[in-house]
C-alpha cells in the first residue's frame, strides 16, 4: 500500500499487538497486552519506570521472542526471523553503534543489509536529514552522546520504511537538538506509521495521534490523545495586575473549574469535549481584558503528565 | 538467493573491517611469533642433535662416507622410530612423512595444537561482542538471524584461512633455508598439504568458536567456555587413544604395549573430533576425505546448534 494510500485510509490496523506477555524467569515483564496501532498515526508508549514499555517495544521490534501473545506488522511477525526487513526502522534506546567504523562507511552497510539499491546515497542523505553531514568519515566510538542518537536515527530513516520506531529519541540531548529530532518525526507523522516510547509526556502529546500507557506490565489505556487528554485539559495565565472574579472563569462555557495557584498564576480546567482549547483561552483572556486585569503569558497545563500520573 | 545476498554482505562488511582493524595484525603477530617460537625451540633442538651426532663421528674417526650413509639410515630409523611412537603407526603415512624435515612436522604439529586456542581468541566476541552492547539490533531488523551467524562465520573463516596461509608459507620457507635437501617441489607439495589440512581441521573449531559466541552476550564468559570445551574434546581424545579397543594387539615395540591396557574407553575417542585431525595428512585419499569430511560434519553440527540458538534467544 502506497504512503498515500495508506494516509487517504487512517483506519488501517498497521500494528496488531494481541495478548503480548513476556516473561523474564519468574518476572513477567508484560502481562497480556493488546492495543493496534494505525496506519500514518504517530503512537506514544508511555509509562514510569519498569512499566514494561521498552520490553514491548523490544518484542515489536523483533529483538525479543514474545512468551505468549502475537504482534503483526504489516503482515509480518517479528518473531519471524527477518521478516521485517524492509518494513521498519528502529532507534533502539541503548544500543551501540560498532566504535570502529566510520559513520557512512556504517550506514552504507546497514543500507546494503537493508537491500537498498543505492545504499550510499540513501546513507548520506539520511545523515543530512539529522544534520550530521560531516561524520561521514568520522569513526560511531569517536561521537558524542548526542551525535550518536542522531546517526543511530539516520539508520532508522533510511530506505523509508513504512513504520519507525523510535525508542526515548530524545533522552539526553540538548534543547535545541532535541527541538530538531522532534521536528524530524513531525515530518514523519501522515506518511509513516511511528511508534514513539518517551518519558518526555510533553513530547508525546505535542506529536503522538494516540498512545498506549502501560504500568507493571500491563495495559491501562489505550486509546486517542484526545480522548486520554480531553476530560482533564487545563491551561494557565500568568496574571501580571488586576483583581480577577473566579466564578466569572468557572461561569465560562465548558469550563470545569477555576484557582489562584502561587505567584499569582490563573489555572483553568476545562472539559475537552465541550470547548476547544483555542476557544477557551480566548474567552478567558477576552474576559480577563473586560475586567481591566494585565497578563503577562498563557500556556498550557501538563494534561498527559497528569492522566498517566491519575493512571499509574 | 536473498539469504545468500544477506550473508554476502554479512561476510564481506565483516571482513572488511577486520582486515582494516588492528586486530587482523595482532592476530597475525600473535601466529608468527607462535610460529617463530617453536620454529626456533625445534629449529635448535634439531641443530644441538646433528652437532653432537657430527661430532661423535668425527671423534671416533669414522667420519667416512660408508660410515656416514649407515649413520644416515640409522638416523632415519630413529627418527621413523621416534614418530611411530608420537606421531602414527600407520607404514605408508609414516613413509608419506618422511619426505619431511622433521622440524617443519613437529612445528606444524604443534600449531595444530595451538590453532583452536587461536580460532577462539580470534573470534570468542564475533556475535557476544554485538549482543553485549546490543549493536545487534541495528543487524537484526535488516537481516535473518541465521545470515548473521553464517556472514560473520565466513568472515572468520575468510580472515583465519589468509593468516593461516601467511604463517604456513612462513614455516615451510624458514624450514627449506635451514635444510637445503628439502627440495622445492615438495615445498610448494608441501605448503599446500599443511595449508589444506590444518585449515579443514580448523572449520570444525571455527563453528565450535561461533556456538560459544550465540550462547553467551558476555566475551570473556564465550572464551572461557570455549576452552573449556576444547580441554574437554582433547580430554575424551586422549582418554579413547590411552586405551586399546578389547582384542586389539598393540603394535611391536610402540608405546602402547607399555602403557595401554585393553577397555571399551577405547571407543571414546571416536567422540572427539581432535581423533581425526591426524589422517588429515593421510596420502591414502580415503583417509583424508574421510577425516575432511568428519571436521566438516562436526562443524555443521556446531553451526546447526549456533543457529537454534541465536534463532530463540533474546537478542
Amino acid at each position: 500500500m502506497s504512503a498515500a494510500n495508506r494516509s487517504a485510509d487512517k483506519s488501517a490496523v498497521a500494528i496488531e499487538i494481541k495478548n503480548l506477555t513476556k516473561h523474564f524467569g519468574a518476572k513477567t515483564a508484560v502481562n497480556d497486552v493488546s492495543f493496534n496501532v494505525e496506519e500514518g498515526h504517530c503512537y506514544g508508549l508511555i509509562g514510569p519506570n519498569g512499566a514494561g514499555k521498552t520490553t514491548t517495544f523490544s518484542m515489536m521490534c523483533g529483538f525479543l521472542i514474545p512468551s505468549a501473545g502475537s504482534i503483526n506488522i504489516l503482515g509480518a511477525s517479528p518473531a519471524e526471523s527477518g521478516a521485517l526487513k524492509g518494513k521498519v526502522g528502529v532507534l533502539p534506546q541503548d544500543a551501540v553503534l560498532p566504535p570502529l567504523w566510520p559513520v557512512g562507511e556504517l550506514l552504507s552497510y546497514y543500507g546494503e543489509l537493508s537491500g537498498l539499491a543505492d545504499a550510499e546515497k540513501e546513507a548520506r542523505a539520511a545523515l543530512e536529514k539529522v544534520q550530521l553531514s560531516e561524520t561521514w568519515g568520522v569513526q560511531a566510538g569517536a561521537l558524542s552522546h548526542g551525535m550518536h542518537k542522531r546517526v543511530s536515527m539516520a539508520q532508522a530513516l533510511m530506505g523509508s520504511p513504512p513504520v519507525i520506531f523510535l525508542d526515548e529519541p530524545t533522552a539526553g540531548l540538548d534543547p535545541k537538538i532535541a527541538a530538531q529530532v522532534r521536528n524530524v518525526i513531525r515530518e514523519l507523522k501522515g506518511k509513516h506509521t511511528v511508534v514513539v516510547s518517551s518519558h518526555n509526556l510533553q513530547e508525546l502529546e505535542e506529536l503522538c495521534d494516540a498512545s498506549a500507557i502501560l504500568d507493571k506490565g500491563k495495559l491501562v489505556s489505550a486509546t486517542s490523545m484526545a480522548e486520554l487528554t480531553g476530560t482533564t485539559a487545563e491551561f494557565r495565565v500568568q496574571i501580571a495586575k488586576g483583581e480577577i472574579s473566579v466564578s466569572e472563569v468557572r461561569a465560562l462555557t465548558g469550563a470545569k473549574d477555576a484557582r489562584m495557584e502561587a505567584n499569582n498564576v490563573l489555572c483553568v480546567t476545562y472539559d475537552g469535549t465541550i470547548v476547544s482549547v483555542e476557544q477557551i483561552i480566548t474567552d478567558t483572556v477576552a474576559l480577563l481584558a473586560s475586567r481591566k486585569v494585565l497578563l503577562t503569558g498563557v500556556w498550557r497545563g501538563k494534561r498527559l503528565e497528569e492522566k498517566v500520573l491519575q493512571l499509574t | 538467493m536473498e539469504d545468500f545476498s544477506e550473508i554476502g554482505a554479512i561476510w564481506r562488511g565483516e571482513t572488511r573491517r577486520a582486515l582494516k582493524s588492528g586486530r587482523a595484525l595482532v592476530l597475525l603477530i600473535l601466529f608468527m611469533m607462535f610460529v617463530g617460537l617453536t620454529l626456533t625451540g625445534t629449529g635448535w633442538v634439531n641443530h644441538t642433535i646433528n652437532a653432537k651426532f657430527e661430532q661423535t663421528l668425527k671423534d671416533a674417526g669414522a667420519d667416512t662416507p660408508e660410515i656416514r650413509a649407515k649413520a644416515d639410515e640409522q638416523f632415519k630409523a630413529q627418527r621413523r622410530d621416534m614418530l611411530k611412537s608420537f606421531v602414527t603407526d600407520d607404514e605408508t603415512m609414516l613413509d608419506s612423512l618422511a619426505a619431511i624435515p622433521l622440524v617443519l612436522l613437529i612445528v606444524f604439529k604443534l600449531t595444530l595444537r595451538f590453532l583452536p586456542l587461536f580460532i577462539a581468541l580470534m573470534g570468542f566476541d564475533q556475535l557476544a561482542g554485538e549482543v553485549g552492547p546490543k549493536s545487534v539490533r541495528y543487524l537484526v531488523v535488516r537481516v535473518k538471524r541465521s545470515s548473521i551467524v553464517l556472514g560473520k562465520f565466513l568472515s572468520q573463516a575468510t580472515l583465519f584461512g589468509l593468516l593461516l596461509i601467511f604463517c604456513t608459507f612462513l614455516m615451510v620457507v624458514v624450514t627449506k633455508a635451514i635444510n637445503a635437501d628439502f627440495k622445492w617441489v615438495d615445498v610448494a607439495v608441501w605448503t599446500a598439504k599443511l595449508v589444506l589440512s590444518s585449515y579443514t581441521l580448523s572449520l570444525a573449531y571455527l563453528a565450535l568458536t561461533a556456538l560459544f559466541s550465540s550462547i553467551t552476550r558476555q566475551g570473556t564468559v564465550a572464551l572461557v567456555l570455549n576452552i573449556i570445551a576444547l580441554f574437554v574434546i582433547w580430554f575424551v581424545a586422549a582418554v579413547g587413544e590411552f586405551f586399546r579397543f578389547p582384542g586389539e594387539v598393540a603394535a611391536p615395540g610402540s608405546l602402547a604395549t607399555v602403557l595401554s591396557s585393553e577397555s571399551y574407553f577405547a571407543y571414546l575417542r571416536y567422540a572427539s573430533v581432535w581423533h581425526y585431525g591426524g589422517d588429515l595428512l593421510h596420502p591414502h585419499w580415503a583417509r583424508w576425505m574421510t577425516a575432511g569430511l568428519v571436521h566438516v560434519g562436526f562443524g555443521m553440527i556446531f553451526m546447526g546448534l549456533a543457529l537454534i540458538i541465536l534463532k530463540r534467544r533474546d537478542l
